[in-house]
């Protein structure tokens, strides 16, 4: 439909034109108002209230040829009289229907307050948001500390007292975390194996030397690859369902109604968790040693002229104790910040149910980062003891 | 009856799920500017009625028609449209949380319209007022607000196309008294000075007995009261004697109460 803004500025108000008519009486100006002033004509509305010209104040406003009008056409109305610097409250708003009139009183009375301005994006400057960011990557150390610590003070607790062990809920946990996740351990870790024999494979091929892929595997994957990539997998798996399910109890109140019921979130909720996660995760590690060494000698067999006999000789000569022990024992200590991470993200959730995905994120990429430092730390130290 | 002036018409519908039958040919029509109670005991499919009525959930069998589109037999552009004349509270507001709340009001007017910033935010802050809102409330987070708030930002929400009826699911409850009276007052002020037509489900007597024009009462699957409260209060069934007998002994003791201080 074409907005045809016929302003006419003259006295003849039998209404030609669309929207708005400006006539110039005696007593000063009044507005002609006709058809439908709604929401969805307000483009053009507001554009024929703008050509309407410049003239003596307007001291009334005629709505009988109105057949419809809205609360932003209303808004609007008073809008253009504020703009021209004419209080609404001194129009005489004559010949509306009823329920026009009663519009325009709705919204004369609730649009007075334009003091709140519009809201507007906060852009910092990087150095700025590089300080906030900071802080609270600050803040959220010193909380994980703080709750780390709780979480020690509950295991002493339950050590003195075992009763509070909460077996049910610890086993149930253990199949959670540990036994359902053999299947996608088992899985990566038998690749891994296969995609590490075959490229070891490629070299070693070149000097005849191929039977040392058994121990490139075996240790690589028992000290490095199977801890690393196990941990990844369960702090993607195990830790974000750790928040998701802790925070949605937070939120649910499920969190409180525990404490309410006399209960202690930490013997019910969290040291199942903690537990079950730093005893499971050294047996995934395990099984992925298991698997990997599986892929790697189903490789080499098919493309090494390796025996599977002489793939399992060799490796009960390189894999010794040592090298099984060193991934085994930075497994616990993987699901220790794995779990307290997923469980203090889940646990600080708000009344937000936002702060679940926020959460559930950040819980992911700490734990898989924590898991990255901590192999670091562990190579420089089992470096420095000469293990 | 002005057939003209129904906006909504529920024909016959029928809702199974599974061997359950919620509505086994429910059937009403709702006039324009009316402000309609839907009450019935819980699990009698008045929330799952609503959510036919605007398209949500498909019933089993019937029809239903808002502003003369067939809900479920019209074209997804013509549901569309006739989405955006009315507007729709959810029972905890269903706020977009991550954003605020004059954000949460302007995202159907920067949908569905193309108003210029210096004019959508004032009508936001429009919207805002008429809900009853404070003007500082829209630049609040829906988690920073208390219950009652929320419902109000959720009707400001719904207002924000200018709606012709809007749907309320459960308005008042988890309020306390003295908010859910002033909500109630909100929703009477919507029907009378803005012209809107109004249906809620709702379990709360007083706002039954203050502020709704009409009263439709669902159990077994039928509706077996539609007309004013007072005439539906003396209806000789089990559960509405129950329903109504609730408020005459709550009045009773509050009365005394009153009394007494």
């Amino acid at each position: 439909m074409l907005h045809s803004t016929a302003v006419t500025d003259t006295s003849d108000s039998g209404g030609s034109g669309r929207w708005v008519e400006l006539e110039n009486a005696a007593r000063g100006a009044i507005l002609h108002l006709s058809g439908e002033w709604r929401l969805a004509s307000l483009t053009a509305i507001q554009h024929a209230l703008r050509a309407v010209p410049n003239s003596d104040p307007v001291v009334s406003v005629e709505g009988g040829a109105l057949t419809a009008l809205d609360t932003a056409g209303a808004l609007s109305l008073l809008r253009h009289l504020r703009s021209l610097a004419i209080d609404p409250a001194t129009v005489d708003f004559a010949g509306f229907a009823p329920a026009h009139r009663r519009v325009i009183e709705v919204v004369m009375d609730n649009s007075l307050s334009d003091a709140t301005s519009d809201p507007r994006v906060h852009r910092r400057n990087a150095i700025a948001a590089l300080g906030v960011q900071t802080e609270s990557l600050g803040r959220l150390m010193a909380g994980h500390l703080n709750f780390f610590g709780y979480v020690a003070a509950g295991f002493a607790r339950m050590i003195m007292h075992p009763r509070n062990l909460r077996l049910h809920e610890l086993a149930a946990q253990f199949k959670q975390v540990g036994i359902s996740a053999i299947p996608v351990v088992s899985l990566v870790t038998f690749l891994i194996g296969v995609v590490f024999a075959y490229l070891l494979g490629l070299q070693a091929e070149r000097y005849g030397a191929s039977i040392f892929v058994v121990d490139g595997v075996a240790i690589g994957m028992a000290r490095e690859f199977s801890p690393i990539l196990v941990a990844v997998i369960i702090a993607g798996r195990s830790g974000a369902a750790f928040t998701a399910q802790l925070g949605t109890m937070k939120l649910t109140e499920e969190t409180d109604a525990i404490r309410a019921l006399g209960l202690s979130p930490m013997d019910v909720l969290v040291l199942p968790r903690v537990i079950a996660l730093v005893v499971a995760l050294p047996l995934l590690v395990f099984v992925g040693d298991v698997m990997s060494n599986l892929g790697a000698m189903a490789m080499a067999v098919a493309t090494l002229d390796l025996t599977a006999s002489s793939y399992i000789e060799r490796l009960s000569l390189a894999l010794t104790t040592r090298h099984l022990a060193v991934g085994l024992w930075k497994a616990p200590v993987f699901a220790l910040f794995i779990s307290v991470i997923g469980i203090r993200m889940g646990m600080s959730v708000n009344r937000d149910t936002r702060a679940i995905g926020i959460n559930t994120t950040s819980t992911v990429v700490q734990g898989i980062v924590s898991v990255i430092l901590l192999d670091a730390l562990f190579a420089v130290i089992l470096q420095e003891l000469d293990i | 009856m002005a057939a003209a002036d129904s906006i909504i018409e529920v024909e016959n519908v029928v809702t199974r799920f599974g061997a359950q039958t919620v509505h086994d040919g429910v059937s009403f029509s709702i006039r324009r500017g009316e402000l309609v109670g839907l009450i019935g005991s819980s699990g009698t499919g008045k929330s799952v009625l609503l959510r036919e009525m605007i398209g949500l959930s498909r019933p089993t069998g019937g029809a239903i028609r808002v502003f003369g589109t067939d809900v479920w037999a019209a074209p997804a552009d013509e549901l569309a449209a006739m989405r955006r004349r009315f507007g729709m509270m959810f029972q905890d507001g269903a706020l977009f949380s991550s954003l605020d709340v004059a954000h949460n009001v302007a995202v159907p007017l920067m949908e569905h319209t193309d108003l210029a910033p210096d004019f959508l935010w004032p009508l936001v802050r429009l919207r805002i007022a008429l809900a009853g809102l404070p003007p500082d409330a829209g630049a609040k987070m829906p988690s920073e607000l208390s219950g009652g708030m929320r419902k109000r930002a959720a009707i400001a929400r719904a207002l924000a196309l200018e709606p012709e009826a809007i749907f309320l699911d459960e308005p008042t409850s988890g309020l306390d008294p003295i908010t859910a009276r002033a909500f109630d007052r909100l929703v009477r002020f919507l029907v009378d000075d803005l012209g809107i037509t109004i249906v809620i489900v709702t379990h709360d007597l007083d706002t039954l007995l203050t502020v709704v024009d009409r009263v439709i009462v669902l159990a077994n699957g039928k509706v077996i009261g539609d007309g004013p409260v007072k005439e539906v209060m003396v209806l000789d069934d089990p559960w509405v004697r129950s329903y109504f007998s609730v408020r005459t002994m709550a009045q009773g003791t509050g009365e005394r109460g009153d009394h007494g201080t």
